[in-house]
Parts: structure tokens; sequence; C-alpha cells
């Protein structure tokens, strides 16, 4: 029995009322998700809340859990849809946000907790060269290098999760892979930086 | 060829062992706070025991799959075989009637002597007697009509 199955009998196992395989399989995953969302999100209060929700969403649904394909797959997909909500949410938030900056009567609009400048300042403190790098990719590619990085997923399983076909997960793997390289060239030329962002 | 080149990076990247891989895993790895640990290990706990409801048991499926397959079959059983489902034969049918001669209209009454039905024999007799047999079968004719019923003496 490799890894994934011994998860799915783990899920299994909790769906009928086991609360340490439950504990076993929150110690496996909670490095790789929490980093999936922190690194997808940019952001370390909307990292911890979407990685409640994905919990909080397993928990509630584990009695209909059906194990149709590897643990790993079936979480990263919840996770892959709160994120995919959020980045939603935000979107609107932004324009929201935008809409307020215009008016005249509004001098001091109210910005979301996550879009405070102090907080992404706060994060960017913290990148290296890679993950700033990471960062810059395109959402979609970004996702894709993170989920492969974190789970170490087939291409085929990072296409389930995040609903393309292959082709398209690969060739989105294939640009941040590309793009990654290019940019970690001059850190490899002249020794590793550490990239300080200023507020 | 830059894109034989992206497709070499992507399958040295796939082997694992890359160095950006390599790279990636040397980065710290941050781990959600302990107080959501705690949050989230608490929830999955309480989950745990709650007792299971017997109508969200994954036991019904089999229950749910035959009740289903079971109205099918009675809906359709219904719509093949109910009255609504006869439909009127085309086909052309011989229809057998059978007739009955018309009774003929009831002779009119026009006399005291043939509201008496003995007296109208009686009358219908001497005319015969008369050697009046046509009068004699006429008269005999209204009487039949007006009195269909009435049984005639045998030597009458």
């Amino acid at each position: 029995m490799n890894v994934q199955d011994q998860d799915t009998g783990l899920m299994l196992r909790y769906r009928d009322g086991d609360a340490a395989a439950f504990s076993a399989l929150y110690a496996h995953y909670k490095g790789p998700l929490y980093r999936y969302l922190l690194r997808h999100a940019r952001n370390a209060c909307v990292a911890a809340d979407l990685f409640q929700e994905v919990w909080s969403h397993l928990i509630a649904t584990r009695a209909r859990y059906e194990p149709r394909a590897k643990f790993a797959t079936f979480l990263f997909s919840i996770a892959h849809n709160c994120a995919i909500d959020f980045f939603r949410r935000d979107l609107n938030l932004r324009r929201a946000v935008f809409a307020h900056q215009t008016d005249p009567v509004l001098t001091e609009p109210e910005v979301p907790e996550h879009l405070r400048p102090d907080r992404v300042a706060e994060y960017a403190e913290q990148e290296s060269a890679l993950l700033a790098a990471v960062d810059a990719l395109p959402q979609e590619q970004r996702e894709a290098f993170l989920l492969r990085e974190e789970t170490g997923l087939s291409i085929e399983d990072i296409a389930r999760i995040t609903d393309v076909p292959v082709e398209t997960a690969k060739s989105r793997l294939r640009y941040a892979v590309r793009k990654l390289k290019h940019s970690l060239r001059p850190m490899q030329e002249h020794g590793p930086l550490r990239l300080r962002t200023y507020a | 060829m830059p894109d034989e080149r992206a497709n070499d990076e992507l399958h040295e990247y796939l082997s694992g062992n890359s160095s950006l891989s390599r790279q990636y895993r040397r980065e710290n790895s941050p781990l959600p706070p302990h107080a959501l640990d705690r949050m989230i290990l608490d929830a999955s706990r309480a989950a745990a025991r709650e007792p299971k409801s017997f109508f969200k048991s994954q036991a019904l499926a089999p229950l749910a799959f035959a009740a289903s397959v079971f109205l099918s079959l009675a809906m359709v059983l219904a719509v093949v075989l109910g009255p609504q489902a006869r439909k009127t034969d085309d086909k052309a049918r011989v229809v057998q009637v059978r007739m009955f001669k018309s009774e003929p209209p009831r002779a009119a009454i026009s006399s005291p002597r043939e509201r008496n039905p003995a007296a109208w024999l009686a009358y219908i007799d001497s005319l015969r007697q008369g050697g009046r047999a046509n009068e004699a079968q006429l008269e005999m004719r209204r009487f039949r009509s007006a009195y269909p019923d009435y049984i005639i003496p045998v030597n009458e």
C-alpha cells in the first residue's frame, strides 16, 4: 500500500468516526496545504482563512466521502475551489475599493485587511528571490508550480485539480519552469540574494 | 528551438531533481499557526463524536436505489398498460345488429263499440257471417292494432 492509498484509508477511517485518523492526515498535509495557499494567495491572513475553510469543508462533508482519486487530489481540489472563490471575492473588493477612491467625497476608503500595504510588505519582506519570482508568475502558472512542488502530484492530477485539460496544465507548468529558471539565472551566476521590499 | 528547450526543461524538472526543485525545498517552510491547528483538530474530534445520522448513512444507498428502480418500473408499466394506452382500433368491424319491425301505429278507437273488445269481435263475426269478408278482415286488422295482446277465443 503506497502513501496515497494510506491517506485514502485514513480518510475512510475518519469518515467512520476515527478522530486519530484525521490527526494523522492533518499532520501530513498541513504544511504543503498551508504553503500552497500562502504562496498562491500571497497573504498570511488570507492563507490562514482559506486553510481553515478547506479543513472545515472536509470535516463537514466527511460522511459523503468516497475515494474516487488520491487523497491529495481530493484535498487540493477543495483548496483550489476555495482559492478560486477568494480570488473572485478579492477582485470584487478591489473594484469596490477603486470605486471609492475615485469618489472625491471619501478621502480615506476602508481597505480590506489583506490589501493593507503593511500586510503586503510584511509578506514580501520574508521572500527570497525564488519566492519573489514565483509571486511574479501569472496565477495559473503559479498554482501549477506550487501544486507540483508541494504535493509531487503528476500533471494529470494537477489538471484534475485545476479542472483543465492535461495539455493546458502541462503548458502552464512548462511556462512557469521556464520563467523561474530565467529569472533565477542572474542569482545562480552571482550567488544567492535576499530580496527586501520596503513599504 | 525554443519550444524544444522548454520541453527539455520541463522533462528535467518533472524528473524530480532539478535545481529549481532543490532550491524551492531549501526555502523556509512556514506552517499554520498553532492556534489554527488546535481549532481544526478540536473541530475534527467534535465531528467524529457526533452520532451518525441514520438517514445520511451510506448503507441506505442500495435501498434508495432499489426504491428508485421500483418506482420507475411502476411508472413505465402504468404508462404502457394503463387504460389511457388503449387505442381505438382503426380496422373496420362487422357489427351484427338485430333489426325489429317497428310496431304499426295503434288504430284510433273511434266508436264506443270499439272500446269493448268483446263487442268489437262480435261485430267482426257478424260481418263475416253476413258475407262481408273484406270488411271483416279490415276490422280484424284494426282490432289487432288496437288490442295486440288480446287473446281471441279459438271459436272466433
